[in-house]
């Protein structure tokens, strides 16, 4: 049957919780997340681009997520809820690159008790020329692997005094990543008694059903067309079924990545545009680049605050943000 | 001029066109708002028309009837309730989508929306209301803009457990997301708790297939709205009248693949996961393969708007000439066998219908042809603005009673009923009389 999700506590008021010990030490944790996720990434030949912050246009998204408008000398802009659309156009300059990018989504109200919704937040957000799913999915764990590494290595006792037990992220630590396709996970959800749709992206009680089931993070692969957004590669060889993946951990938290190969092929990207809806002129920007040719390539955004409190166990992501901003809440 | 004349030829038209230009391509632009066009055919009966409802002389359905209720049934037992794309409706009628047109946006299209709510009738709102309207307020005159003002009268209106607002979205409102905007309103939240929430794809429409949406508008409002639509100068410099000049502000129609309109089912549902899903077509040649298309996809409804369709501006050409009319349309989705007929349907299979519906003959002949319910579109305008209290309510209530009379005639009960049987096309050739539906009638067959 449904499981429930759990009852998530609501913000205290801002300078209560600025001052918490426990905003203290996930910012800790967090600090250190940063400083490991730059140093593998630029181990491993990455350059970091800082993000744009508006736009004439922003990733589309979906799950009923809206952009902020921003009126920029007349013209309507958009907040970032992505920079995809940016990392694609920066591949010719820099093949390998990443961002620790701030982003905006208005949430549904109803995301407002997930615990795993905030309405800003950041991405490490990461893209890779020429690369396959494969090989996105590789550096997305191997950052992990060496984000965990780190923080139990610089701040042991900050984990152990929020309760968090390094044995929790053995699985994990020793490079194991179960993978199956989002078919799968559908199957099984449905034979759990959860209603998941077929054609949707998996709910958020659907991700938490799979993530407490699970002793080690897993990639769900294969999303079906018409769940995510337009540059999400097609397969070739399956029709409606996309390249992409989410990267879930295990322990209840959920998505911590999602990620792709990306469609660079300008007719595609057009055609994919209608199929979701979108306008194609809006895009002028993009698929003037599009049409001059974007490199081939794939990348995945990895939630911070959603990595921070995996790693700190903390039960709602606004307490691992300063400056939370819960779905329909008016907040400073 | 020297006098030349061309007897039998349209030298009349040809001489118009050599004074006016482009403007001839048009109604006159003078007339815009005050009057409603759709296909050029006062009093002409079209195919729909010309259909008699021919009751027969053995009624299987009425002893079935008469079995249920003890007694002899007349035409008050007929049962008009009906369900029309996941919403309960007290009749097989919704009110149709006006558009950003002048005569369909301001008083009259709250007046409409406060009626259909009191009938118990869902309502749709049109496309390009957003763009140039705006959403909260509208740009210009700081009022409630037309969208909100409409939907809160609805709101405000309607009986619990029936009725519902779909809502649709072009290509511009895409741009504005309209969807979005009214999917996270609170002023929305009675609707979408309740269930009575849809947005409507819409393809196109019965007055100018394959075109979008047109408006007239005057060299001001032409200027605010330039960046968002395309807007031209072809009406002419000015009427006799001496009003001002006039542009035509045209809205694209959207690109559809049978692909294109299967992604953007699923991506409607996927993102208002508790809205229904309705979509709107044209009267295409193809419009069986659209409909099923949409119905595979997950469409709570699919409705066809016929060649005689539409409030909006249309070139003179695309009224008179284009697009299939409404009983062709019906019949080729009839034929494709892409869904049952009336209330018997499975899932998916909810087809309205909307094209020049205003009186209970027309409306129960689509009804026979499998639509599951008909719109009003002018016929609602123009009530509304015979009484703006009352004048869609009793236009609907003789509706209402002619259909029961009609239905009841058929020796039937119920909308979905109906059938093909019970259509007679003058000069068909007589068929094979269709195979009486019930097994269980034995004494009343031959």
């Amino acid at each position: 049957m449904e499981q429930s999700e759990p009852a998530v506590p609501l913000p205290p008021p801002l300078g209560e919780h600025l001052r918490s010990p426990r905003l203290r030490a996930a910012m800790l944790v967090q600090q250190e997340a940063l400083h490991a996720a730059r140093e593998f990434l630029r181990g491993e030949g990455f350059t970091e681009l800082l993000p744009p912050l508006i736009g004439p246009v922003t990733d589309p998204g979906g799950r009923g997520a809206k952009a902020l408008d921003v009126d920029y000398y007349g013209h309507p802009y958009k907040l970032m809820t992505s920079a995809i659309l940016y990392k694609q156009a920066s591949l010719s300059g820099f093949p390998k690159l990443f961002y620790i990018a701030p982003n905006v989504r208005v949430e549904p109200e109803e995301t407002a008790g997930t615990g795993r919704h905030l309405v800003e937040f950041h991405q490490i957000d990461v893209e890779i020329a020429g690369a396959s799913r494969q090989d996105a999915q590789d550096v997305a764990a191997g950052m992990l692997t060496h984000i965990v590494d780190h923080v139990w290595t610089a701040v042991p006792d900050v984990l152990a005094e929020l309760g968090r037990d390094e044995l929790d992220f053995a699985e994990l630590r020793s490079g194991k990543f179960d993978a199956c396709t989002h078919e799968e996970a559908v199957s099984r959800l449905i034979a759990r008694g959860h209603p998941q749709s077929p054609d949707a992206e998996i709910d958020w009680a659907g991700e938490r059903i799979l993530s407490l089931e699970a002793d080690r993070p897993f990639f769900v692969n294969d999303y079906p067309k018409g769940s995510r957004g337009f540059y999400d590669r097609e397969d070739p060889e399956h029709p409606g079924v996309l390249r992409n993946f989410d990267l879930l951990a295990h322990g209840g938290y959920g998505e911590l990545v999602s990620g792709s190969e990306r469609e660079a092929d300008y007719a595609t990207i057009v055609t994919r545009m209608r199929e979701s809806g979108e306008n194609p002129a809006k895009y002028a920007w993009y698929l003037d680049l599009a049409r001059e040719g974007i490199p081939s390539s794939a990348g995945f955004g990895m939630g911070l605050q959603r990595l921070v409190r995996f790693l700190t166990g903390l039960d709602a992501l606004w307490q691992v943000s300063a400056y939370p901003k819960l779905p329909g809440a008016v907040s400073p | 001029m020297t006098g030349l004349r061309a007897a039998g030829f349209p030298e009349r038209a040809v001489r118009a066109r050599a004074r006016n230009g482009t403007a001839e391509v048009f109604p006159p632009a003078g007339g815009y708002g005050e009057e409603l066009y759709g296909e050029l055919r006062d009093g002409v009966p079209d195919e729909l028309d010309r259909a008699r409802i021919a009751p027969p002389v053995f009624m299987p359905r009425r002893l079935e009837k008469l079995i249920e209720l003890g007694r002899e049934p007349g035409h008050d037992d007929v049962e008009l309730h009906t369900s029309v794309g996941g919403f309960a409706s007290e009749l097989p009628l919704f009110l149709s989508a006006f558009g950003s047109t002048r005569a369909g946006s301001g008083d009259l299209g709250v007046a409409a929306s406060r009626q259909a709510a009191r009938l118990g009738i869902p309502m749709v709102i049109g496309e390009n209301m957003v763009p140039v309207h705006g959403y909260r307020r509208a740009a210009a005159d700081g009022v409630r803009s037309a969208l909100l003002a409409r939907i809160r009268a609805y709101t405000e209106a309607v009986p619990d457990g029936v009725g519902g607002v779909a809502v649709q979205q072009s290509t511009e409102d895409a741009d504005s997301e309209v969807w979005n905007l009214v999917y996270s309103d609170p002023a929305t939240r009675p609707l979408l708790e309740s269930g009575r929430l849809a947005f409507e794809l819409k393809t196109g429409q019965g007055a100018k297939p394959g075109l979008g949406g047109m408006t007239v508008v005057d060299r001001a409002e032409a200027d605010r709205l330039s960046g968002r639509f395309t807007v031209r100068d072809v009406l002419g410099s000015g009427t006799a009248d001496g009003t001002a000049e006039h542009r035509l502000r045209c809205a694209t129609p959207g690109t559809f693949t049978e692909e294109i309109v299967r992604q953007q089912l699923r991506f409607m549902r996927n993102n208002f996961p508790k809205a229904r899903t309705w979509v709107k077509f044209h009267p295409g040649r193809d419009v069986a393969r659209a409909a099923a298309t949409a119905w595979r996809a997950g469409a709570d409804a699919v409705t066809v708007d016929g060649a005689e369709g539409g409030t909006g501006w249309a070139p003179r050409v695309f009224l008179d000439q284009v697009g299939l009319g409404l009983a062709d349309c019906l019949r080729l989705i009839a034929a494709s066998g892409h869904h049952g007929s009336g209330a018997s349907d499975g899932p998916g299979g909810c087809l309205l219908a909307t094209g020049r519906m205003w009186e209970g003959g027309r409306a129960v002949r689509a009804l026979a042809l499998g639509a599951r319910a008909v719109g009003l579109g002018r016929a609602a305008l123009i009530a509304v603005d015979e009484d703006p209290e009352d004048g869609l309510v009793r236009l609907a209530e003789a509706l209402a009673l002619e259909a029961r009379l009609l239905i009841s005639a058929l020796g039937k009960y119920a909308p979905g009923s109906l059938g093909a049987e019970d259509l007679w096309w003058p000069g068909a050739a007589p068929a094979a009389p269709a195979p009486a539906p019930l097994s269980a009638a034995g004494p009343g067959n031959p």
